[in-house]
């Protein structure tokens, strides 16, 4: 298993948002999390991350885990991970191209990256063959903020690609789209799980997308998991015990 | 699942279409004390105010006649060339200079304590509170004290009034972006922590690029401010027109300070018409 979570636990001032969460993405995977508003999917992709410090849980990279590790090791393997965002978080100012180089940041010396122009050559042609292999290498010196959002998203995750990320977690990839643009990059992303032997782990608030594009999906309810099936196996019973927090607060 | 769980609330709006909720403020009593309140507080300063600073419009209307006369001695305005307009023209060049320099000089000092003063950017609590204090320095410092300061040093004329203006900027400019860095958002520099960039690769790879737009009318602004500022900084002997308009009033030349003023106003106009040019393409 490439990511690998045990007994994940997280409390925010009192409040338990997860309580124990324990899963694993292997290469070439593509997992759905699944759940109410509430329900913990974005803490628990966030304290993989790092973003939020979990109270207690392991975390494995490819057999290795991250409190086992220190100093530069530690750092090397966290980048084996990359985020995509909801929210996209690029530079709308900045073309496709160098916000795709951004992703490499980690790899360039500070000296090198204070702008796009002393940008490595090889971290632009690298950062061009990402554009490419989410199609938009024809639109790598536009600026990000003229392209529409769904190809924005596509270019967040070709900046997880030049990251050199085998493991991409999404919080919400698609939220912000509109359909016809999520379903492009869900089968980005499945695409990329499936051929280039990623793991993929995507928090998403459309059920039906992640039955049909998750090859496995997790239900999370309250901190706690649910069901950890192959999509094909999640049944409307599933669901239904899984959304019954979002309809009672709707009543 | 929506369908079904629609229709009855839809269905019921119908039925209760007669029978309205009522319309009942929440009544706040104190509300009228506050008000009162504020208003007594308001009236109370302002006649603290009048008092110290002997504010007396009678005395307005005694002197009108000192103020005719004055005025009446600048009509008409001098408009000989090689006497009055052609220095004024000069000089005007010279304050323009002033401001000019005074902004773009002021660029990278302002720039480092911005980024070192904006909560977002700077790399420790301790740099913060220190960049935050010296900007707040520059800042309460009046551009025509650190005028008179760089007079002693370098002596009168315009090269002391770029220095003040430029210690100045600095404090004015640096507060203005650091603030303006701080209501980015943070989602950008969050991507490039969270991809293994360090603080200054995050701060020029997404946080100044994010700013630009508002740290460029920004910088216009100042450039607009400071080169009404150059001319008052001429007045305590930092050269431009300002200077010559001092002149003029001393040896009660009023024509041609009338022109010189002027001359000024063209300026003015000038730089204000032309910094809302470019602010204009910049928003397009």
């Amino acid at each position: 298993m490439l990511l690998s979570v045990q007994g994940l636990r997280k409390s925010f001032s009192g409040r338990t948002v997860l309580q124990g969460v324990d899963f694993s993405v292997a290469a070439g995977e593509l997992v759905a999390f699944l759940g109410a508003n509430g329900s913990g999917k974005s803490t628990t992709l966030r304290c993989v991350m790092g973003i939020t410090a979990p109270d207690s849980g392991s975390i494995s990279i490819d057999g290795a885990a991250l409190d086992s590790l220190q100093g530069r090791e530690l750092q090397q393997a966290r980048q084996r991970m990359a985020m995509i965002f909801q929210k996209i978080h690029l530079v709308p100012r900045r073309t496709a191209l160098d916000n795709v180089c951004a992703g490499a940041l980690a790899r360039i010396p500070t000296a090198r990256s204070l702008t796009p122009m002393l940008f490595p050559a090889d971290v632009q042609q690298e950062a061009l063959d990402c554009l490419d292999r989410v199609g938009l290498a024809d639109r790598a010196f536009d600026r990000v903020g003229r392209l529409s959002g769904g190809q924005q998203q596509r270019v967040a995750v070709a900046r997880a690609l030049c990251q050199r990320a085998d493991v991409v977690l999404a919080d919400e990839p698609v939220s912000a789209l509109d359909p016809h643009a999520a379903e492009q990059v869900m089968a980005l992303l499945r695409e990329l799980a499936h051929s280039e032997g990623l793991a993929v782990a995507a928090v998403l608030h459309q059920p039906d997308l992640a039955l049909r594009y998750a090859d496995r999906s997790i239900g999370l309810l309250q901190g706690s998991m649910t069901f950890d099936l192959p999509s094909t196996e999640v049944t409307a019973q599933h669901l239904d015990t899984l959304y019954a927090p979002d309809r009672n607060i709707a009543a | 699942m929506t369908p079904q769980t629609l229709t009855p609330a839809v269905a019921r709006r119908d039925t209760t279409a007669k029978s309205r909720v009522a319309l009942v403020r929440p009544k706040k009593p104190l509300r009228w004390i506050t008000t009162t309140a504020v208003a007594a507080a308001v009236v109370g300063l302002h006649a603290v105010a009048i008092e110290g600073t002997d504010f007396k419009p009678e005395l307005l209307v005694d002197g009108w006649k000192g103020m005719a006369a004055f005025i009446g001695d600048a009509f008409p305005p001098d408009l000989s060339w090689e006497k009055t307009i052609r220095p004024g023209l000069e000089a005007t060049l010279v304050t323009l200079w002033i401001g000019l320099l005074g902004t773009t000089l002021s660029v990278p000092f302002a720039l480092l304590l911005a980024a070192l003063a904006a909560e977002n950017t700077s790399p420790h609590r301790l740099v913060y509170q220190v960049a935050r204090s010296v900007l707040s320095f520059f800042r309460a410092v009046p551009d025509i004290v650190f005028a008179l300061i760089f007079v002693t040093a370098v002596g009168l004329g315009p090269f002391a009034g770029v220095l003040a203006l430029i210690c100045h900027n600095t404090g004015v400019m640096g507060k203005l972006w650091a603030e303006s860095m701080e209501e980015i958002d943070a989602g950008p520099q969050e991507a490039l922590r969270t991809a293994g960039a360090n603080r200054i690769q995050q701060v020029a790879n997404a946080t100044l690029p994010m700013v630009v737009p508002q740290f460029v009318g920004l910088l216009l602004y100042r450039f607009d401010v400071n080169v009404r500022s150059s001319l008052v900084l001429g007045l305590v002997g930092a050269g431009g027109i300002g200077l010559l308009i001092n002149q003029s009033i001393k040896s009660f030349q009023f024509d041609s300070m009338l022109t010189h003023i002027l001359i000024v106003l063209v300026l003015i106009i000038v730089v204000d018409q032309f910094s809302a040019w470019i602010r204009r393409r910049l928003a397009a």
